[in-house]
């Protein structure tokens, strides 16, 4: 409970002052592993693929699913994203360097481990974040202050600063 | 004596901080906007016609769902809007969210992944000059 606290404390104070790039609060599990993911950190991704969700953090998934996601950026989940042919290469090579293969997560690992050869188009369909996820029942999803299991910030708060270990179901 | 004086300070302030006063078109867009007139053959554009646009509902062919630019950016413009996937869309409305109709090359990569997003094709200029002149009246 109170390393919790100051867990909570130190994140407060990371997500204010420090460059939030820095795992100055990843939270070491019993066995030390790093519970944590680096956030995405560049403005260009930022700007392009954060005004319609949730800024899906690069390590979530495999450097090859994240350049078939640029690549069909004119069929994005029923979008046509038109991107320029340098805006899609920058972003593209920004997820490339910092997808799960690159990322040092602990989560990472069990993600390329569970998508094996396969290159998944979502992180919501790897196997091992649908286990994680598996109590969650559909109708929950739909819920209007979740909208979607795509929506990871609405049960993740602090989410966008790489910490998926706290959540809570918005009713 | 004292009542008149801050009643016309009560007018004073509510003008300023209204927030219509500040409503004011950029020269970008202006231009943007002289371009659709242009384009459409008109000279004026009718804030009616714009808010009829932007409240109208269509059926998508392909997904079967009732789409409008109002299901995203809700009936009011000066209320925060939401996307299908949960991320909050700020105000439309640029007397509310200065930052609105800003940028033109911005304006226009939204309305073409919108436009065919409810509407399965490009919109028109005159839709585009309604849709904006109707922003810029509320
Ligand atoms: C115009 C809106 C829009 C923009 C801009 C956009 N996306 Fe998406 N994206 C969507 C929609 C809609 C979905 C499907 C969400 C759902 O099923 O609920 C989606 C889903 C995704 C998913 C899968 C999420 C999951 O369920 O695991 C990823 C990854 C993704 N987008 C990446 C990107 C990237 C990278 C960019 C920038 C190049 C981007 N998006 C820009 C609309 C958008
Ligand atoms: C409806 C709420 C909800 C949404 C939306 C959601 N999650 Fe979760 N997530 C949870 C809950 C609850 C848990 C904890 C499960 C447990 O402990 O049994 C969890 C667990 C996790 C874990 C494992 C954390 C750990 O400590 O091992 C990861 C990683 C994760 N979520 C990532 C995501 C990502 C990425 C998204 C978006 C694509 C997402 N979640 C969307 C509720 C949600
Ligand atoms: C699926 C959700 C959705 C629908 C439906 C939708 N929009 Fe949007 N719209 C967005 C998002 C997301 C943005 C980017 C918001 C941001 O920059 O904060 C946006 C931005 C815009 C902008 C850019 C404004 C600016 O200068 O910042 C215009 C113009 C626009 N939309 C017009 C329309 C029109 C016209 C329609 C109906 C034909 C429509 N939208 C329907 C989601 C939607």
């Amino acid at each position: 409970m109170k390393t919790r606290f100051v867990i909570a404390i130190c994140m407060v104070l990371a997500s204010l002052s420090i460059n939030a790039s820095i795992p100055a609060y990843a939270d070491r599990g019993e066995e030390g592993e790093e519970e944590y993911m680096p956030p995405a950190n560049d403005p260009l991704y930022k700007e392009e693929c954060s005004s319609c969700h949730f800024l899906y953090l690069p390590g979530f998934l495999p450097a090859r699913s994240w350049q078939a996601i640029v690549k069909n950026n004119d069929k994005h989940f029923g979008e046509n994203l038109a991107l320029d042919a340098e805006t899609a290469s920058r972003i593209s090579s920004y997820l490339t360097a910092n997808s799960a293969e690159r990322s040092g997560s602990e989560w990472s690992g069990k993600i390329l481990r569970s998508a094996g050869s396969g290159t998944p188009a979502r992180i919501t369909e790897v196997p091992w974040i649908l286990k994680e996820h598996r109590k969650i029942s559909k109708e929950t999803f739909k819920r209007p202050s979740i909208g979607s299991f795509s929506n990871c910030g609405a049960c993740h708060p602090n989410g966008a600063l790489g910490d998926f270990e706290k959540a809570s179901v918005p009713k | 004596m004292k009542s008149a004086i801050s009643l016309t300070a009560a007018l004073v302030f509510f003008t300023i901080f209204s927030g219509r006063a500040f409503s004011q078109m950029g020269p970008d867009i202006q231009a943007l906007l002289d371009s659709y007139k242009k384009s459409a053959g008109v000279s004026e554009f009718s804030a009616a016609e714009g808010k009829k646009f932007f409240n109208s509902r269509r059926v998508h062919s392909v997904n079967k769902e009732e789409r409008s630019c109002s299901a995203c950016h809700t009936v009011d413009p000066t209320k925060q809007g939401k996307t299908p996937v949960g991320k909050v869309i700020e105000p439309m409305a640029p007397s509310v969210n200065k930052e609105r109709f800003t940028d033109p090359k911005k304006v226009e990569k939204w309305f073409k992944r919108n436009c065919e997003y409810v509407l399965e094709r490009e919109c028109t200029p005159r839709e585009k000059g309604d849709f904006i002149t109707y922003m810029f009246s509320i």
